[in-house]
């Protein structure tokens, strides 16, 4: 009734072309942003900013970079946590290097490392594609994995071989290192996944994003109308990248505060293919849903539980929360294989011609 | 993104032609030494019985197969293979016997992707898409919309072709090779399995595609009512070598013709 | 000694390996016979994942996990007193629940799906199976009962070129089993009529269908065909080791085994394995000192990438070509 585009007249292309072609969507993330910028830090606790937000967003800005690729582009990629550790461990090599140039853009600029190393891994794609290539990013992944660890030069030689965040401020207020507040962590984690997936999304909408779904839906349909696979898939592979290399800088930098390999380790890359897949391959909306999901899961569970009268021990939760997850996987391939974001779609389209069925 | 070569071909000249091309898949010889040529401006069918090597000619001249030998002149240029995307650049485009969309996008991305190569604003302008990209885009769906127009499918531009029936996806793609306004449009089967009233349809909007843009066409049939209307020239293959090529009224009556159709011992 | 300033990197990594394994024969046979072992278990799980591919298509990641959870089963059940040869009575039976449930509850809604749609399901699957796995039998590391089992332990020594070449009877008991269930495999696929009908579901799920092959019952049937081979590698492999959940990520090294030896090749499984598993070991002992160790862990995947650049379809596969 009252989601509803009855009276909205699009009068040119332009307006046609819009993210949100219709108006109470548009009033909606409106609303969504002034919330998540003007109430949610002066209301949340510092616990609800440290533990939840700030990871979620930084969770969900990993999944959109390898939605990009494998929602969008189809190419499947278990390497994701070794690109986050790119990102991670050339920021903290920049900031060490170079203190004199801000910390937050190192931590954007760290997202170029990772594009670079994200096209090195790609360019088999030239000749291999499907499982094959799953496998050339699995190498990545366990090639990665082992700098992380064997190369101290990357954590500057720290005997405990991680990556340890110094302090660093922006107009006098700590934004990184143990004294930074989670309100402020919060924002510039806020403010950079916004901006990141406002051009995610005009890169999805336009030519680039065409090319890359018409690589992923009829490979060779696109090479014979002039797409050139390899540049198209190298493109995809480099911006993937280039978000997961910022997310795993922010995992660190402004979330873990310090971390060993581990961190970007396989199981990282399962966890936000997982997030990729509850959420819809080749969407963004869904990229957030994913993340928030799959991170929230392992903390919502044992307090469901304890509500139900089954407190559970924390191993427990865990072990439920993976079978859950997996459940959840199997549960969406089958009943909607794009995930929340097309039950999203479904609810709206529902509310559109509500009271009436269809 | 023009060939340097671009000679302006008047109507009634040659623009490809292909000779002594022959192509093989390991032992298999798929054609064997053939040799014809497409006028600018006509419609050309290329007709055979099933396994005659039809479709491996098509893939041969938008360069998805490479002929072991044999030359292949486009626009004035010899090569010894085309390469997909030279073809594309070129002005060669082309539907597919198996309707190959995308198809999990829209009947509109369909065709816009179809207007990729002539979109040129860099991947800077498409992050901040406000400015220049977005006008390039309103330009392009201008274009876009009016194939829809040509093509009557107006109702389904936001459809995930996919989801189309196979009648409308054939002509969904048949907009997207439009899209691409090519020189040289080459049509594989694009009547196969429709009803006489689409059938119809589609042969008017290949005459139209024909007289309304001067498009070159090169098609693939089966239906001999079909080729001899629309074909100005047809040339037929029978296991890989051609055994005619002219009007359809000479074909219609050369004996080779006759007994690679009805069957003959060999 | 023998390198000089200019070529020392190159001559380290060209010149001093061959000559370490010329001077040290004993040694370089001790090393390719580990290798040798640790690739049959390689083999092992890349056959349950080319039983499943070939009869299904399905690239079912969760092939690892099986064998951990197959392995766990068995333990499990004998912790709790079950004899242990009737332990292995059940951890079969086990995982003939766990192929039927598979096919009723993941495959079969899925058929026609994309293949990466049915790849993503193993992969909740194996989600699935982690959880389940470690919340009924704890996610610590076990001991397998190979004394139980009548697994024969202790080492053979043998001298050989003025040093001495250890086997393990573990090993070679692992190598023995693993040839007979190839030779099993083999006679189950090419005599039987079960096999013939998974040869012809390989080729074509639709014509297999109009000849009347039940697919169901050949989808349960090479699922619990991969779960026994997951009970048997995760037998051997727990004997060699420990039975950990830690194996699901080593089990990961099947994949380039496939790589090499192609998707739907047994014989290829078998052959990538042994030379992804001799190829690890004799890299990590002659040219991983020059890395900083370790690289055990990535160098079957990066020969696994090289090889694909040069041979896309794998050892015994067949060069594909593409048709529109």
């Amino acid at each position: 009734m009252f989601y509803r585009e009855a009276g909205q007249f699009k009068t040119n292309y332009r307006a046609d072309m819009a993210v949100f072609p219709i108006s109470q969507d548009r009033i909606g993330i409106a609303i969504i942003l002034i919330v998540a910028f003007g109430v949610i830090p002066f209301t949340a606790s510092d616990f609800m900013l440290h533990a939840i937000m700030i990871p979620f967003l930084i969770f969900s800005l990993a999944t959109i970079g390898l939605n990009i690729l494998t929602g969008y582009t189809g190419l499947l990629s278990l390497g994701t946590g070794a690109f986050m550790g790119v990102g991670a461990y050339s920021c903290y090599k920049l900031a060490t290097n170079f203190p004199e140039v801000h910390i937050i853009i190192w931590i954007v600029v760290s997202g170029f490392f990772s594009a670079a190393v994200g096209i090195l891994f790609g360019l088999p794609s030239l000749r291999i594609k499907g499982f094959y290539l799953a496998v050339a990013t699995l190498a990545a992944q366990f090639f990665l994995s082992w700098c992380f660890i064997r190369i101290p030069w990357l954590v500057n030689y720290n005997v405990s071989n991680a990556i340890e965040v110094q302090r660093r401020s922006l107009f006098g207020i700590p934004v990184t290192g143990p004294e930074a507040q989670p309100v402020t962590r919060y924002l510039i984690v806020l403010s950079i996944v916004v901006v990141m997936t406002w051009l995610a999304s005009n890169l999805v909408r336009g030519r680039i994003g065409r090319m890359w779904m018409a690589v992923r839906d009829m490979d060779i349909a696109a090479e014979l109308m002039g797409i050139r696979l390899l540049n198209t898939k190298l493109l995809a592979f480099a911006v993937s990248s280039f978000y997961c290399g910022v997310a795993g800088a922010m995992l660190v930098f402004l979330y873990y505060g310090s971390a060993e390999a581990t961190a970007f380790s396989i199981n990282q890359s399962f966890a936000i293919l997982s997030m990729v897949i509850i959420g819809g391959l080749g969407s963004l909306v869904g990229s957030f849903m994913g993340a928030a999901l799959i991170f929230t899961l392992p903390i919502l569970l044992p307090q469901l539980m304890g509500s139900l009268g089954l407190p559970i021990q924390s191993a427990t939760a865990e072990h439920i929360t993976f079978m859950v997850v997996g459940a959840l996987i199997v549960f969406f391939l089958i009943v909607e294989p794009h995930g929340l974001a097309r039950l999203w779609q479904i609810a709206k389209q529902k509310l559109r011609v509500w009271p009436y069925p269809y | 993104m023009r060939a340097p070569d671009e000679t302006t071909i008047k109507a009634g000249q040659t623009l490809l032609s292909v000779q002594n091309v022959s192509l093989s898949f390991g032992g298999v010889k798929a054609i064997r030494d053939v040799s014809f040529d497409i006028k600018k401006g006509e419609i050309r069918a290329i007709i055979g019985p099933n396994g005659a090597g039809k479709t491996s000619m098509l893939n041969v001249i938008n360069g998805f197969y490479h002929p072991q030998e044999g030359e292949i002149t486009f626009k004035g240029v010899k090569r010894k293979k085309m390469r997909p995307h030279d073809a594309a650049t070129g002005g060669i485009a082309r539907t597919f016997q198996n309707v190959a969309l995308f198809r999990s996008m829209t009947t509109l991305d369909n065709i816009m992707a179809g207007r990729t190569l002539r979109m040129n604003k860099n991947f800077f302008w498409q992050l901040l898409r406000y400015g220049p990209a977005e006008r390039e885009e309103i330009e392009h769906r201008r274009k876009v919309e009016e194939i829809i127009d040509f093509l009557e499918i107006q109702h389904i531009r936001r459809v995930p072709v996919g989801r189309l029936p196979y009648g409308l996806q054939k002509r969904v793609e048949l907009g997207r090779a439009l899209a691409m306004e090519p020189e040289l449009l080459l049509l594989d089967e694009p009547m196969a399995g429709m009803n006489l009233e689409e059938k119809e349809d589609m042969c008017r909007y290949v005459i139209d595609v024909n007289n309304h843009y001067g498009t070159t066409i090169a098609l693939i049939e089966h239906d001999m009512g079909v080729v001899m209307d629309l074909a100005n020239r047809v040339v037929v293959l029978d296991y890989g070598q051609k055994i005619a090529d002219g009007t359809p009224d000479e074909v219609k009556s050369n004996q080779a013709v006759i007994d690679a159709y009805l069957g003959v011992a060999h | 000694m023998l390198c000089v300033k200019p070529y020392n990197m190159l001559c380290k990594i060209f010149v001093i390996p061959f000559w370490e394994m010329w001077d040290l024969p004993d040694i370089f046979v001790q090393t390719l016979w580990e290798g040798l072992v640790g690739g049959t278990l390689y083999s092992l799980i890349a056959l349950g994942f080319v039983l499943v591919f070939k009869a299904s298509g399905v690239f079912n990641f969760a092939q690892g996990i099986m064998v951990v959870f197959a392995a766990l089963s068995l333990v499990g059940l004998h912790a709790i007193g079950v004899p242990a040869f009737l332990a292995l009575a059940l951890a079969a039976a086990i995982m003939f629940v766990l192929a039927v449930t598979v096919e009723r509850v993941v495959l079969r809604p899925l058929v026609n799906q994309p293949d990466i749609i049915l790849f993503m399901a193993t992969f909740g699957l194996t989600y699935f199976l982690i959880g389940f796995g470690e919340l009924i039998f704890g996610g610590d590391p076990k001991v397998m009962i190979t004394k139980e089992l009548y697994i024969p332990t202790g080492t053979y020594s043998i001298d050989f070129a003025g040093g001495r070449v250890e086997l393990q009877k573990l090993d070679i008991t692992a190598m023995v089993v693993a040839s007979t269930m190839v030779g099993v495999l083999a006679i189950f696929f090419s005599k039987t009529r079960i096999g013939r009908a998974l040869r012809a579901v390989a080729d074509s799920h639709k014509a297999a269908l109009s000849v009347g092959i039940s697919l169901n019952q050949i989808w349960v049937i090479v699922w619990f065909a991969a779960g026994l081979v997951a009970l048997v590698t995760g037998v051997m492999w727990g004997a060699r080791s420990e039975v950990s959940f830690a194996l699901e990520i080593i089990a990961l090294k099947a994949l380039p085994v496939l790589i090499l030896g192609g998707f739907t090749s047994i014989p290829g499984a078998i052959v990538g394995g042994l030379i992804i598993g001799v190829g690890e070991k004799v890299g990590e002992l002659y040219w991983g000192p020059l890395f900083g160790r370790g690289i055990e862990s990535w160098l079957a995947f990066m020969i696994a990438l090289i090889f694909l650049l040069f041979r896309p379809q794998g050892l015994f596969g067949e060069k594909i070509i593409e048709r529109v």
